[in-house]
């Protein structure tokens, strides 16, 4: 039976062919060399034709086996080979080459997060300068003249009567002068204040304001428009609490607190554990501000609103010390990444 | 401001926890930021006895005690000068916790075995007298607690009250928000007052030269009394709202501004020197002591009180060294005024201090019946407590007289502003609370404001206390669509919002900087620029604003070196400022910096190589690129920081908006960067004018392009951007693509001159373009290069 033991080294030979072979240009050779028209086991079944019956059904069938079993090997082999391309020589996990990205400041990310939100809501972004007039940072704010925010120990002043704006509130005062009710606006920018830097203090940060002008606007829109901000900054399950307050340019006045981030009010190191953190104060827009800006404060009404961004950013991801927004270190930058 | 907690109880007959308390005048606008047990550190402190007192061997400033405390008697080292045998002392067990976190432990000392502590005012937290041990009364009963023993169990809320409320800084002004709250009336303590036959009238006469700074002046005569301490139920209530017990004349006084929150002063009748007050403006350089004991030179924004010829006291501020009560005094001349806010600002600002007394008169004190409570209460408490008897009558000189407003608020308005329809009664029965008198006039209130309350002179300050009264919490929240449907995106936002992304996507960290530089940096970086100058500076070194992004950003490399971080791409997107220019004009342009410097990132496949120039005009061209810009040009350009052999201007559309170079090592070193430093910084008002986001469609190539490269050998001083437009001209529109893809000098080059090698692609819009024609225009460009760069062509 030597064509039979022919046939099961051939079998043998492709087998371990198949398995030293990793890629698919080799398993085609091997196809080629044992089953192709010229190949070893086609040459075999070339010769049953001169076998007596009983032997060329034997050796047929053992030889259709083999075929059957070679073939079967070579595409178990190839779908090894194409669900892991693993070859000797190559490590997939040496890291990628491309040029590592750079980080946007993460100042300007939280920034754009609440520039986005109350985008989404429909607030027009306007801007002002940085080196204010006394009349629009103070006086058109309804600011009196002797407010202790006027005091040479909270505001940077400059020459000719300007003074590094200490909220980017005057803004509003500018776009009221020139537009009209309905106004729906938000104005980030920085802003100075005459302080010693310390872990918790600077002398400047960034602060996101907006307001609304309109006919019928009243204390319920007001809390409505700050609802739906935290909601959508902080999470649907945020709580609020309103505490009336006093700034110049709102009255009535009120500050926000809302629900601790981390602990959810249960109380914790960072909300000291009262359960609440500050984050925001609002009220209506005073009627002085309105007259002010040539806007008839009978007929319209407003709200305003004003947070810090370099606070949110602090609470939100407990950044320690407010000095490392400015020192620009590499190292802190590239963490927000 | 800080007060008892007991106080407001007993002023409110409310039964309000303290927790309780502080969260409903939080929400209605008075905050307590801070609640502490007053007793917090008296635990395990009990009264005990001293039985004996022993010298220590070889020491001299301790003894050993023997205490009976009830339960034992125990020995103990004391340390205090006036402790004797036979006192009543404060004695804290093992394992009380005093102030300062200090726990009563077993300890040896020069082998004497000590379980316990006799203890001073500080180390129970009663005040900060640490001169020696408390001691007290011998009737105080051994082994109590002293927490008990004094009745000391109350609570120190601390407030943190906003300007615009000067009613609230007392404990009457407090209680009427709580009662108010609760629907209650505040119990003002009964004043008893009886006055003795003789006329106050006859001791002390009351001129105002000034009756615009000084409205009222008005005074008391007490006579006879003895100046001796409080009794403990007065000094208790200071020592809980923060001030420290002086003597009986004094402490009254102060309980009587902590209570109703007006301002008295106590004269020694006797060291005033006259029988006549006259009210006046100081005279420029006129001396006055206060009785702090600083000597001050005044000039008119200080009110004097004078005796007719000279001061004895800072209205309102702080009285005088001359007339001050001491233990001898027999007989006080009690002052309660008003005086103007602003003169007392002024007044104040100019001695340089500020007082208890000089912030309520500065936010605004009661002039009508606040001032005469206070007057009459404090004279009552004097007489009750030092025997003093009140003369009759006060002097009272107040020559126009300040009335009460009278304010109009509608309803409809209320409603409007609040967006929550409250009854008429709800609303009455608000204001009423706040005691404010209010008459009903049908659509509206006439609501007369009392003169305590110097905040309420709007019809929308009256809202205001609706709405703080009713609560925000109970104000519905709205969800409106006011305002404009569509929102136009900012330009300038847009363009920096894709700017970052682009320049970090190309490795460069964002920094931000807050504009304030050192005049001395900033001359150095821009000598002889004018910049925007700070009167005030918090800090020497912040004390100019930029007038370029460069002065900001080498401190920020600097603090990156000094951390050993030396591989750095920033950027910055910032505004530099300007004084203003001949129009008056203040100018602050919006820039971008951009920085590289050390090493770019290394990693296993390419070798990392030196940051240079060609890194920040690559992310340039991304920028331009991005924004569909039309090309920078670097025209050679001398800028004072930049090296002079690298030191470009930046030309867009043929201006120049800014500059691109190395910085001079000098410079650099001066900052301690001791590594080559690259930037380059630009203006972008003109880019966002220009940029277009998305250009137009432009049909897909029908045929194919025609490729052909091109070796040259010309001079290392021709630009390749020169090459690179002759090229582009003499090919014409038929070249799509012109690229430089290799520059050589070495070896094969002679020497001076530079190999660069450009691909050119060919491509017909309309047809496949011929061998021919290709060779052709190849020919043409050849020549030009040829002609214009005496360039020679290599062979392949």
């Amino acid at each position: 039976m030597s064509v039979l033991d022919d046939l099961k080294n051939l079998e043998s030979e492709a087998l371990e062919r198949i398995s030293n072979s990793g890629s698919l240009d080799a398993f085609n050779e091997v196809r080629v060399q044992f089953l192709g028209k010229k190949g070893s086991i086609t040459a075999v079944l070339k010769t049953l034709g001169k076998l007596p019956v009983d032997e060329r059904k034997l050796i047929g069938a053992s030889a259709n086996a083999v075929r059957t079993n070679i073939e079967e090997n070579i595409k178990s082999a190839q779908n090894k080979l194409s669900t892991c391309k693993t070859a000797s020589d190559f490590d997939p996990t040496l890291p990628g080459t491309a040029q590592p990205i750079g980080t946007i400041h993460i100042l300007n990310q939280v920034m754009n997060d609440i520039c986005r939100t109350f985008y989404g809501m429909g607030f027009e972004i306007a801007k002002g300068p940085d080196v204010e007039t006394d009349y629009y940072n103070f006086e058109a704010l309804n600011f009196p003249p002797d407010h202790p925010a006027r005091d040479m120990q909270d505001t940077l002043f400059v020459e000719n009567d300007r003074v590094l704006r200490t909220h980017t509130t005057p803004v509003q005062a500018r776009f009221l002068e020139t537009h009209k009710p309905p106004i729906k606006i938000i104005t980030p920018g920085k802003t100075f204040r005459n302080e010693a830097i310390s872990t918790r203090a600077h002398v400047a940060f960034h602060q996101v304001d907006g307001f609304l002008v309109d006919e019928g606007v009243s204390i319920a829109d007001l809390k409505g428009a700050i609802v739906a901000f935290c909601k959508a900054f902080f999470g649907e399950d945020v709580k609020l609490n309103f505490r009336p307050s006093f700034f110049p340019f709102t009255e009535p006045s009120a500050e926000v607190d809302v629900s601790c981030i981390l602990c959810k009010g249960k109380g914790c190191q960072l909300c000291k554990y009262t359960g609440w953190l500050e984050i925001l104060g609002c009220g209506m827009i005073d009627p002085n501000v309105l007259d002010n800006a040539g806007i008839d404060s009978e007929k319209y009404t407003g709200y305003a609103f004003g947070l810090g961004v370099e606070r949110i950013a602090m609470l939100k991801y407990k950044i320690n010390d407010i000095r490392l927004f400015f020192n620009n270190d590499i190292r802190f930058l590239r963490q927000f990444i | 401001m800080k007060i008892s907690y007991n106080w407001l109880i007993e002023l409110t007959g409310l039964d309000w926890s303290v927790e309780e308390l502080s969260n409903r005048l939080t929400n209605c606008g008075t905050a307590v930021e801070d609640s502490e047990a007053t007793d917090r550190y008296m635990d395990k402190v009990v009264v005990g006895e001293v039985l004996d007192l022993k010298p220590i061997e070889g020491a001299d400033k301790i003894r050993l005690a023997t205490v009976n405390i009830g339960s034992e008697t125990m020995d103990l080292i004391c340390g205090a000068p006036n402790a004797a045998k036979g006192q009543k002392v404060a004695v804290a067990q093992l394992g009380a916790n005093l102030v300062g976190d200090l726990k009563i432990k077993k300890v040896k000392i020069r082998g004497i075995e000590s379980c316990g502590m006799i203890c001073s005012e500080r180390e129970l937290g009663i005040s900060d007298d640490h001169s020696g041990i408390i001691v007290l009364p011998q009737d105080a009963p051994v082994g109590q607690l002293l927490a008990e023993y004094l009745d000391f169990k109350d609570t120190q809320l601390t407030f943190e009250l906003t300007p615009n409320r000067p009613d609230s800084m007392s404990a009457i002004g407090l209680a009427r928000d709580a009662a108010a709250l609760a629907s209650v009336k505040v119990k003002k303590p009964e004043i008893k007052l009886t006055e003795s036959p003789e006329n106050a009238s006859d001791y002390i006469s009351v001129k105002i030269d000034d009756p615009d700074a000084c409205p009222r002046y008005a005074a008391r005569i007490i006579k006879n009394v003895k100046i001796e301490p409080s009794p403990w139920w007065v000094k208790k209530k200071l020592i809980v709202c923060g001030i420290r017990p002086i003597n009986n004349i004094v402490d009254i006084t102060n309980y009587v501004l902590l209570e109703s929150g007006h301002p008295l002063h106590a004269f020694d009748y006797d060291r005033f020197g006259s029988k006549e007050v006259v009210v006046r403006r100081a005279k420029d350089k006129e001396k006055f002591s206060t009785l702090d004991g600083n000597e001050h030179t005044c000039n008119p924004d200080v009110l004097l009180i004078t005796n007719g010829k000279k001061g004895v006291a800072a209205g309102g501020v702080m009285g005088g060294l001359n007339s001050e009560v001491e233990n001898d005094t027999n007989n006080i001349l009690l002052e309660a005024a008003y005086f103007d806010p602003s003169i007392i600002r002024k007044s104040r600002k100019h001695l340089g201090f500020v007082t208890e007394s000089s912030t309520r008169f500065e936010k605004g004190a009661d002039p009508n019946d606040g001032l005469i409570y206070a007057l009459n209460r404090a004279a009552a408490l004097i007489a009750e407590l030092s025997g003093g008897k009140v003369l009759k009558g006060i002097v009272d000189c107040y020559p126009n007289k300040i009335e009460p407003k009278k304010i109009k608020l509608r309803f409809s308005r209320c409603h409007a502003l609040i967006g929550k329809e409250l009854s008429k009664k709800r609303i009455i029965q608000i204001l009423s609370d706040l005691e404010l008198a209010v008459e009903d006039k049908g659509d509206n209130l006439s609501v007369t404001v009392p003169t305590f309350r110097p905040d309420l002179e709007r019809e929308i300050d009256l809202i205001e206390e609706v709405a703080r009264m009713e609560g925000w919490g109970n104000i519905p929240d709205a969800i409106t669509n006011i305002g404009s449907l569509f929102t136009p995106l900012f330009d300038d936002d847009k363009f920096a919002e894709e700017s970052r992304i682009v320049l970090t996507s190309a490795g460069f960290d964002e920094m931000v900087c807050h504009g304030l530089v050192d005049s001395k940096l900033a001359e150095k970086v821009n000598p002889g620029s004018q910049f925007v100058k700070i009167v005030n500076p918090s800090s020497s070194d912040l004390n100019v604003m930029r007038n370029n992004l460069v002065m900001s950003a080498l401190p920020v490399i600097n603090h990156n070196m000094s951390h050993r971080n030396m591989d750095l791409m920033l950027f910055e997107l910032g505004k530099v400022y300007f004084p203003p220019d001949k129009n008056g004009e203040w100018i602050e342009d919006n820039r971008i910096i951009l920085v590289v410097t050390g090493n770019s990132h290394i990693n296993w496949r390419e070798k990392p190589r030196a940051f240079d120039f060609y890194d920040l005009t690559g992310a340039i061209n991304s920028l331009s690129k991005h924004f569909h810009l039309s090309e920078f040009e670097y025209c050679p350009g001398k800028i004072d920081y930049f090296e002079d052999k690298l030191s470009y201007e930046i030309k867009f559309n043929g201006t120049v908006i800014g500059c691109i170079g190395q910085v001079k090592a000098s410079l650099a070193k001066a900052s301690d960067i001791k590594q080559p430093l690259f930037l380059a910084e630009f203006s972008i008002k003109l880019l966002i004018e220009n940029s277009n986001r998305v250009g137009d469609f432009k049909p897909l190539p029908q045929f194919p392009a025609a490729p052909r490269d091109l070796a040259i050998v010309v001079d290392v001083s021709v630009p390749a951007g020169d090459l690179l437009a002759g090229v582009k001209k003499a090919a014409g529109d038929l070249a799509e693509k012109v690229e430089i893809f290799d520059l050589y000098t070495g070896k094969q080059i002679e020497k001076g001159k530079k190999s660069i090698a450009i691909s050119i692609s060919y491509r017909h819009p309309e047809r496949s373009l011929s061998g021919e024609e290709v060779d052709e225009r190849q020919g043409k460009v050849i020549r030009s290069l040829k002609e214009k760069y005496n360039a020679e062509i290599r062979d392949k």
